[in-house]
């Protein structure tokens, strides 16, 4: 409980206690607590618990074996042992062998993705952007891929690729070049992967880019045109800072989809010729689902990715905001 | 007011989480069947079965003999569900380990039961109603179903692989017999290829096809007796290298990364490919095919044998296995008995195809199709798998390094020196491999 | 495509058409016509083909690029020989139920966020980003273990609520941004008007936002609509399957019943397809500067 001492001005009345502060903010916001409790009720439940309990099983050695279950009436207690830090160190130190080569592949695969979906859906929104015939039509075209669900498409594309009765290879054939296979050859797999989330992702930075783009006031495009600026530099100095607010979300939000994007990796690539081409969701998805499920090894992955994602998430808008504070 | 209406929520979802959380009352029976046994018409309630077996082709022959089951103990209800196979072992898994939401009965590869048992999911068989008549069960099945010696299911279809092939175009390539071991193969395969254009014999490269060519050098995944992991070793290497031999001489078509089997087998149902390995399941999908409008046509021997002159095919199959913690044991075990009685499982074999696992089932009726009695003339010769816990997960590691090898873009022995270390590291952690 | 300024001057030295500002010469909008057609034609070729598979009957699917043999059989065979119908309810139910409650959570958290700076929100923010990055496939068993001691196993209710846990939090931080665009002055003159701050929200604000809802009710439909992980898992009895569980038995490891498959997928796209329909020309307007300004 302090009183201000400052010479200047009256005396300010002394501080409420904490126990009025929160009283007073309580009966201030109350409502506004109650719009947002189903969904921090929701998220606690369903994603907060699981993810703390991931953290904790990430210093153990659970796994199916020693962790806690209820078969029927019998309840078997957990017997896992802290280790600390141990599989971190395992798997950051190279131990256990297979973070730094899928974490390699992930970062090029998250990088290929969210530019080929950036300059598309750019490019694609700034056609869309100007007055011509079936620009309706066009637009619900090139939104169609939004609407067809991931693993749907994802099996589709699997029979296009697909090495010996595959569409693409059948025109391929026309042509006189021999049958690639898609999905089973290394460096190919990886293309194919890419191009297949490149087709399902470009509609939503379409339409977000084509919303910045019309939000951009004309006044801008109309002044500059008059001080006699070429197109290219009309685009760099009005259209792109323009779309700077919308741009920086879209490919925030795309690194963080594309880099956990477990359907297209997953289902795409048959289960045997995948190794090469496991990101790091896919392959913690493994450790969770496979022998005896290392529910320790997949958690660690787990908040490794979560790490990362969220460093990712903290540097970048530290560094849009010096941006935005240097201009 | 507005204090009382976040109160009266409160306390609200509270309640509700409480009365949610109630438990199960109730101790149920110690499962050993003796209801079942002696007064089995008494026995009532519900049992879940879990099917894996094919939607389309497999799944109404065993609805039927549910409903059958039904009208013979009209107290007991079964619930009846189909899984998908590529689902069922994980989703049994999570439903066990919670005590929730588990079926009472699982139809169960036999690649899963040890790892179940071992972790405490299923229930101990032995002495119990389900497996009826133990000593009519045909031996490779019956260890296919054990863990620790004891027995954690009842078989229910057995199956192994065998060598398809297409009787016209062997005859029109000049090919009089079925080749009997894989030099073979080699030959006829060039000689198909010279004289009808088709190809020679389709291998897929999944791990569990691989096991023909260690058998036929006497080898083996692992040695459980000695705990050694075998796959690396000089004789292993000989099979697998055998295989990349037949596709790199053209014997066998490359198979595709993805899809590459579903491909060959596609071509093989429409006679633009001479052979395949294959077992049972595949016949339906095949007898659709152009070049198999006239059943006669397919032929089936047991699998070529290797440079030992021993010819090896691993036993597959399914199990009805119990869930440790189901809340009827009788009625789970009526309803296991029943399926793997002789009289149904004869049902199931001469309407879908598979292979009983009953001695007393392989009637003449069931002998009469050429398939059947094909197959069951292989399984006189075929392995059962190493029983333990980590048996199916074994081929996970191993598909990695197989396909590779098999689509030629890894080196036999650096894929098989690769497979035995990932095992050795992460499953059989207690095992020597052998050079 | 610049216009000329002192247009009048350089027709005096030849006869140039002049153009109005801002339009196009006929090989320039050539070229735009080719690239788009171009660009939609690769967007919707992999639907229009999935469509022609699926008409060629069992096998058509070996022979991608014949033209002949179209039938109606795969679509016969999968609405009556399979619980296909069942499934589409399910789906449906699960993907309507999860669409409402999400567009009534999202929006109320958005509103309050966008407008009530109360203590905590700007952690809450921070909190619908990070969930979404945290991998799903990890979370299963442990939301299994709540979902059983919660009783919701096995039941519709149990996915809606996990679906918005899904599809909430995307949707709440794109409408914080979207409620942040409409004018303060809206809800200060409804007070005044003698409504509560709920009342405000409901008649005044909700109409206004009707893109930014739109985009998240299609979202969360398609969201739940395309779901397979944790529907596969929750749901164990057949009549409860939704169709991504029972088009699984269809398409495995070992088989491939194309044909089949293509017709199923076509007979699932098309609900979405449907909602996209409605949802479409709120897609642009939804995802306008403030709603993606984060």
């Amino acid at each position: 409980m302090t009183t201000a001492v400052s010479g200047t001005g009256p005396p300010r009345p002394a501080r409420p206690g904490p126990f009025r502060r929160l009283r007073r903010s309580f009966d201030a916001y109350w409502y506004a607590w109650a719009m947002v409790l189903p969904v921090v009720v929701v998220l606690a439940v369903l994603v907060g618990y699981p993810l703390g309990r991931g953290i904790f099983l990430s210093f153990t050695d659970a796994n199916e074996a020693n962790v806690a279950r209820t078969i029927g009436v019998n309840h078997i207690p957990a017997t896992y042992e802290f280790v600390g830090l141990d599989n971190y160190w395992k798997v950051l130190s190279g131990q256990e062998g297979h973070f730094y080569g899928r974490l390699a592949w992930t970062v090029v695969w998250t990088g290929s993705c969210v530019f080929f979906h950036y300059t598309i859906g750019l490019g694609l929104a700034l056609l869309l952007n100007r007055r011509m015939r079936f620009r309706g039509l066009y637009r619900v075209l090139l939104i169609l891929p939004w609407a067809v669900p991931a693993f749907v498409a994802t099996f589709s594309w699997r029979l296009m690729f697909n090495e010996k009765y595959g569409v693409l290879n059948a025109v391929l054939d026309r042509f006189g070049v021999g049958a690639v296979d898609w999905l089973g050859d290394g460096p190919l797999q990886k293309m194919s992967a890419v191009a297949v989330n490149v087709w399902l992702g470009v509609p939503f930075m379409m339409v977000a880019i084509l919303g910045g783009l019309q939000a951009i006031p004309s006044e801008l495009h109309e002044a500059a045109e008059m001080d006699g600026a070429t197109p290219w530099q009309r685009f760099r100095h009005v259209t792109l800072p323009g779309l700077r607010p919308v741009s920086r979300t879209v490919i925030l939000l795309g690194v963080i989809w594309t880099f956990n994007m477990f359907q297209v990796i997953y289902l795409l690539i048959g289960q045997g010729a995948s190794s090469e081409s496991e990101i790091l969701v896919t392959y913690s998805y493994r450790l969770a689902f496979q022998g005896v499920r290392d529910y320790a090894g997949s958690a660690t992955y787990g908040i490794l990715i979560l790490s990362l994602l969220l460093v990712f998430a903290v540097f970048y808008r530290r560094l849009l905001t010096r941006q935005e504070a240097a201009r | 007011m507005r204090r009382g209406i976040l109160a009266v929520v409160a306390v609200g979802a509270l309640t509700l989480g409480a009365a949610a959380c109630g438990g199960d009352g109730g101790g149920g029976d110690k499962g050993s069947g003796s209801k079942a046994a002696k007064e089995p018409g008494s026995v009532s309630g519900t049992v879940t079965w879990w099917d894996t077996s094919d939607a389309t082709n497999e799944a109404p022959t065993y609805r039927s003999l549910v409903s059958a089951f039904e009208k013979k103990y009209p107290k007991i209800k079964v619930d009846y569900v189909n899984v998908p196979f590529d689902q069922a072992q994980q989703k049994f898994k999570t439903a066990a380990q919670s005590g929730r939401g588990a079926p009472d009965v699982l139809r169960s590869d036999v690649g899963w039961t040890p790892g179940f048992a071992q972790l405490g999911y299923l229930k101990d068989l032995t002495g119990t109603p389900a497996l009826g008549e133990s000593g009519d069960f045909l031996e490779g099945p019956l260890k296919n179903a054990a863990y620790d010696g004891k027995t954690y299911g009842a078989p229910q279809v057995t199956d192994a692989l065998g060598l398809m092939y297409n009787k016209a175009l062997l005859k029109r390539a000049g090919v009089a017999e079925p080749p009997a071991n894989w030099q073979e193969v080699k030959a006829a395969a060039a000689k198909i290829k010279e004289r009808t254009g088709a190809g020679g014999i389709g291998l897929n490269p999944d791990g569990y096809y691989a096991l023909p060519f260690l058998y036929g050098e006497k080898s083996d995944l692992v040695d459980v007796a000695a705990k050694k992991i075998t796959i690396a070793d000089a004789a292993s290497r000989k099979g697998i290298e055998t295989a990349v031999d037949l596709v790199r001489s053209g014997a066998a078509p490359k198979p595709a990364g993805t899809d590459g089997y579903n491909n060959l087998k596609t071509d093989f149902k429409n006679g633009r490919l001479a052979m395949l390995i294959d077992g049972p399941w595949a016949t339906k999908e095949i007898f659709g095919g152009s070049a198999f409008r006239d059943r006669a046509n397919l032929g089936i021997a047991p699998v070529p044998a290797g440079s030992t002159g021993v010819a090896g095919s691993p036993v597959g199959g399914h199990n009805l296995v119990v869930y440790a913690g189901s809340k009827n044991f009788d009625a789970a075990y009526l309803l296991v008995k029943y399926l793997t009685d002789a009289a149904q499982q004869e049902t199931a074999a001469t309407a879908v195809g598979v292979l009983p696992t009953r001695t007393s089932a392989y009637t003449k009726g069931v002998l009469a199709d050429p398939v059947r009695a094909a197959y069951h003339r292989a399984l006189a010769t075929a392995r059962p798998r190493p029983a333990i816990p980590q048996g199916g997960d074994l081929f996970t590691d191993w598909l990695q390094h197989y396909t590779k090898i098999l689509t030629l873009k890894e080196d036999p022995r650096a894929g098989l020196d690769a497979t035995a270390k990932a095992w050795r590291t992460t499953l059989l952690k207690d095992y020597e491999i052998q050079k | 495509m610049s216009a000329r300024p002192g247009g009048r001057a350089v027709r005096a030295q030849a006869p140039r058409t002049v153009r109005a500002r801002g339009a196009r010469s006929r090989g320039a909008s050539v070229a735009l016509h080719a690239t788009l057609i171009a660009a939609a034609l690769i967007a919707a070729f992999p639907v229009l083909f999935v469509v022609f598979v699926s008409l060629r009957g069992r096998d058509g699917w070996q022979e991608p690029t014949r033209f002949v043999g179209f039938t109606l059989a795969n679509y016969g065979h999968v609405l009556a020989h399979t619980e296909f119908v069942v499934w589409f309810g399910n789906s449906v139910l699960v993907a309507l139920g999860a669409t409402a409650l999400g567009v009534l959570v999202a929006a109320s958290a958005g509103y309050a966020v966008s407008r009530l700076r109360f203590p905590g929100h700007r952690p809450l923010m921070w909190t619908f980003l990070v969930v979404q990055m945290f991998p799903m496939a990890v979370l299963i068993v442990p939301l299994y273990n709540i979902l059983g001691t919660l009783g919701l196993l096995d039941s519709y209710p149990g996915l809606i609520v996990t679906y918005c846990s899904i599809s909430v939090p995307f949707c709440a931080w794109m409408l914080k941004g979207y409620f942040d665009t409409i004018p303060v002055e809206i809800d200060e003159a409804g007070r005044v008007d003698g409504l509560t701050p709920f009342g405000s929200f409901w008649r005044l604000i909700v109409p206004l936002a009707r893109p930014g809802l739109a985009v998240t009710a299609f979202y969360s439909f398609i969201t739940a609509w395309g779901e397979v992980a944790f529907a596969t898992q929750f749901m164990s009895s057949e009549r409860r399957y939704t169709l991504a569980v029972g088009l699984q038995t269809f398409v495995g490891q070992q088989k491939a019943e194309w044909g089949l498959m293509t017709a199923a997928a076509v007979l699932i796209t098309v609900p979405a397809g449907f909602v996209f329909f409605l949802a479409q020309r709120h897609l642009v307007a939804g995802l306008t500067a403030g709603g993606t300004k984060g």
